[in-house]
């Protein structure tokens, strides 16, 4: 089976507080992966980059991250994206169960 | 301790005054995130994985009750209900807001704590032997000498912006190092000569990371009152000639081996000779009214309680005697103990700490001591002055608390870096392995039958988990945008000081700690004695049957090593 093509969305961190924010199709951020605006062009992507950067008061550092689609779901390519998204994988402060396995 | 003077005060409050409206700025959008980047990290705030990471100085890791309080309240109100104490005993926060920021600079400033330089291309906290002040075996305290070292170094306007962050370590037993000094930039170790005469030797150019050096003997013997003379000396050499055109090579470490610890003696011996007898010569009498904020408490006049020591440790209860026998020291004062609390409990990160145990910890140090703890560098907290008689009251307090695992010095008393659940330099995570470690090996009983033995892991080359020096080091790597995880074996932060070797190929996650019990398995089989530690066996043996143990027979691995091929 051929491998999905690579795709690209843009992500940064709040400036409010440093969570992690994903680039959406009405131009402001969210904080689930899932409301990314998915670029099939990594030049469209850029463009979507240089206007993140332009919002600096709401959001620090965005970068293009590399993802692929499957069924309708984006797959996060790295563990450190996959972190990134669903948090720690360990229990922190009042013994917290963890977010999740990478 | 220490208690600020107006000055001290001063500074710590106008720096968190002036970072307050650097933060109104970013948000106004008067600055810009480039602009504002080093700005924040003068202030030990950093950018990690999903929030902001504060960094908060434990100057030589001496902390009071009041200042541990606030800790708590910090974690409590601004964070989320814990703190994580570091390998180099300083108090980090996970998640701090930044709007929240000018508020936790002011609470700390009314605590005498603060965030300055604790990240940046400066001096950082400077760190010493847990033990300070109590330790039997000391020539001296050591924190007078650090607290010297802290206000020689605290903006000190030459050194702001060096080519790289600069480590001290003091440590003040002869023969002994709690500190990891010969990893520092700088190690000041105090000897005496044979005339009697106490000075330093300065160790230059330790250091972990992706190049690891052992400091080398730089000064000899310095006398103790050249010793700021003799520390301006080698940051002048490294400021000037240290490298800032590659950010991997730009540590004194990579200066001293380049020039060779001859040519670097003289260059710093050259430059000494200029101001020596300048004004950083010490005042006997200046050094005085800071050692005595150092002055040993008001000790009760107790029996010796070598024989009580023993009775607890052969007792019937056994979780006490085994806290006893792991985690109780020597102290100077007769009937009195340093208690070693470990921050290794299972299930939990190692190092952190709840805002409800800082603040229950913080009256414990009150009534069993004198309202003062530690921290080490081995994520620990030390109850530094504890009557002997005490003891098994103090065990009952810490159980409810969580905190009375007698795993001190053991395998499950390890250290690990935050790694890829926090980091964002790190490649692969940390605290999962330790995790996995601590209830694999939860058994006191065959952690003691192992016996001294320590375990590092990081999350990446950068080495914040020291596993360089680690008896036993791990370090994550990322293999295919899977993590990975290399085993090292023989390496030492102590006296003995040396340096891990990897042991072979790095392994899958779900390999590591399975390998660790084949390795331990190895040990047990190879060693002569209770007494003969891993550490022993690994330099008198080998890696050979260590390999053996982990990856099968050789003509195995090469016979897996042709296939692949």
């Amino acid at each position: 089976m051929p491998k999905p093509p690579l795709k690209w969305i843009v992500t940064a961190n709040f400036t409010v507080d440093g969570a992690v924010g994903y680039f959406t199709a009405a131009r402001s951020f969210s904080r689930q992966v899932a409301d990314a605006i998915v670029f099939a062009s990594k030049e469209e992507a850029e463009a979507a980059r240089l206007e993140a950067v332009r919002a600096e008061a709401v959001v620090t550092d965005p970068y293009l991250m590399e993802v692929v689609e499957s069924d309708g779901k984006l797959d996060l390519l790295s563990a450190r994206e996959r972190i990134r998204s669903l948090g720690p994988t360990v229990p922190y402060g009042h013994f917290k169960p963890k977010s999740g396995a990478v | 301790m220490y208690q600020y003077d107006e000055f001290d005060q001063r500074i710590v409050d106008e720096r968190a005054a002036q970072f307050a409206g650097q933060v109104e700025r970013r948000f106004s959008g008067e600055i810009t995130e480039n602009e504002f980047k080093p700005l924040r990290l003068q202030n030990g705030l950093y950018m990690q994985l999903h929030a902001y990471m504060l960094r908060v100085a434990v100057p030589y890791g001496t902390l009071s009750a009041k200042q541990l309080r606030m800790l708590a309240h910090i974690a409590r109100k601004y964070d989320r209900g814990y703190g994580h104490f570091t390998t180099r005993q300083n108090c980090q926060y996970n998640w701090p807001r930044l709007e929240d920021m000018p508020e936790i600079h002011r609470c700390l400033a009314s605590v005498e704590m603060h965030s300055i330089q604790t990240s940046g291309n400066c001096v950082r906290n400077v760190t010493a032997d847990h033990f300070a002040g109590v330790a039997p075996d000391e020539l001296e305290d050591p924190r007078p000498w650090c607290e010297v070292i802290r206000q020689w170094s605290t903006f000190h306007p030459e050194f702001i912006a060096l080519p790289r962050k600069f480590k001290i370590a003091v440590g003040t037993t002869p023969g002994v190092d709690r500190a990891a000094v010969a990893f520092h930039d700088i190690g000041v170790r105090m000897i005496e000569n044979e005339q009697g005469e106490r000075g330093f030797q300065i160790l230059v150019g330790g250091g972990l990371g992706r190049t690891p050096y052992i400091a080398q003997l730089i000064g000899h013997f310095v006398p103790k009152w050249d010793l700021l003379s003799y520390l301006e000396a080698v940051l002048r050499v490294y400021n000037t000639h240290g490298r800032r055109d590659n950010l991997h090579k730009a540590r004194i470490k990579i200066l001293v081996n380049a020039l060779g610890a001859d040519e670097f003696r003289k260059r710093v011996e050259a430059e000494w000779a200029l101001i020596k007898d300048g004004p950083l010569k010490l005042d006997p009498a200046e050094f005085e009214r800071i050692a005595k904020h150092f002055a040993p408490p008001a000790y009760e006049k107790l029996p010796d309680a070598k024989a009580e020591l023993d009775k607890l440790r052969l007792g019937k209860d056994r979780e006490l005697a085994r806290f006893v026998t792991n985690n109780v020291s020597k102290h100077k004062a007769p009937g009195y103990a340093a208690v070693v609390v470990c921050l290794k409990q299972k299930d939990v990160p190692p190092g952190d700490m709840t805002d409800e145990q800082m603040d229950a910890f913080a009256a414990l140090s009150e009534r069993f001591g004198f309202g003062e703890l530690r921290v080490t560098h081995t994520q620990n907290l030390v109850l530094p002055d504890v009557r002997v008689s005490d003891l098994p009251a103090l065990h009952a307090e810490l159980s409810k608390l969580g905190l009375a695992t007698p795993n001190h010095n053991k395998l499950t008393d390890l250290i690990a870096c935050p790694g890829l659940d926090y980091c964002a330099l790190a490649n692969a995570r940390s605290i999962p392995i330790a995790l996995e470690v601590m209830q694999r090996f939860e058994d006191i009983d065959y952690q003691n039958d192992l016996g001294e033995l320590n375990l590092k892991i990081s999350g990446c080359i950068n080495a914040c988990g020291h596993h360089h020096i680690g008896n036993i080091g791990i370090l994550g790597i990322d293999k295919g945008g899977v993590e990975h995880y290399q085993i090292m074996l023989g390496g030492s932060a102590g006296y003995d000081a040396s340096l891990g070797e990897f042991l072979g190929k790095a392994l899958p996650q779900e390999q590591v700690v399975d390998a660790l019990t084949k390795l331990l398995h190895c040990y047990l089989g190879l060693r002569h004695s209770v007494e003969d530690r891993l550490i022993d066996v690994v330099r008198r043996v080998g890696l050979s049957p260590f390999k053996e143990a982990v990856y099968g027979p050789p003509t195995i691995r090469q016979g897996v090593a042709h296939a692949n091929h």
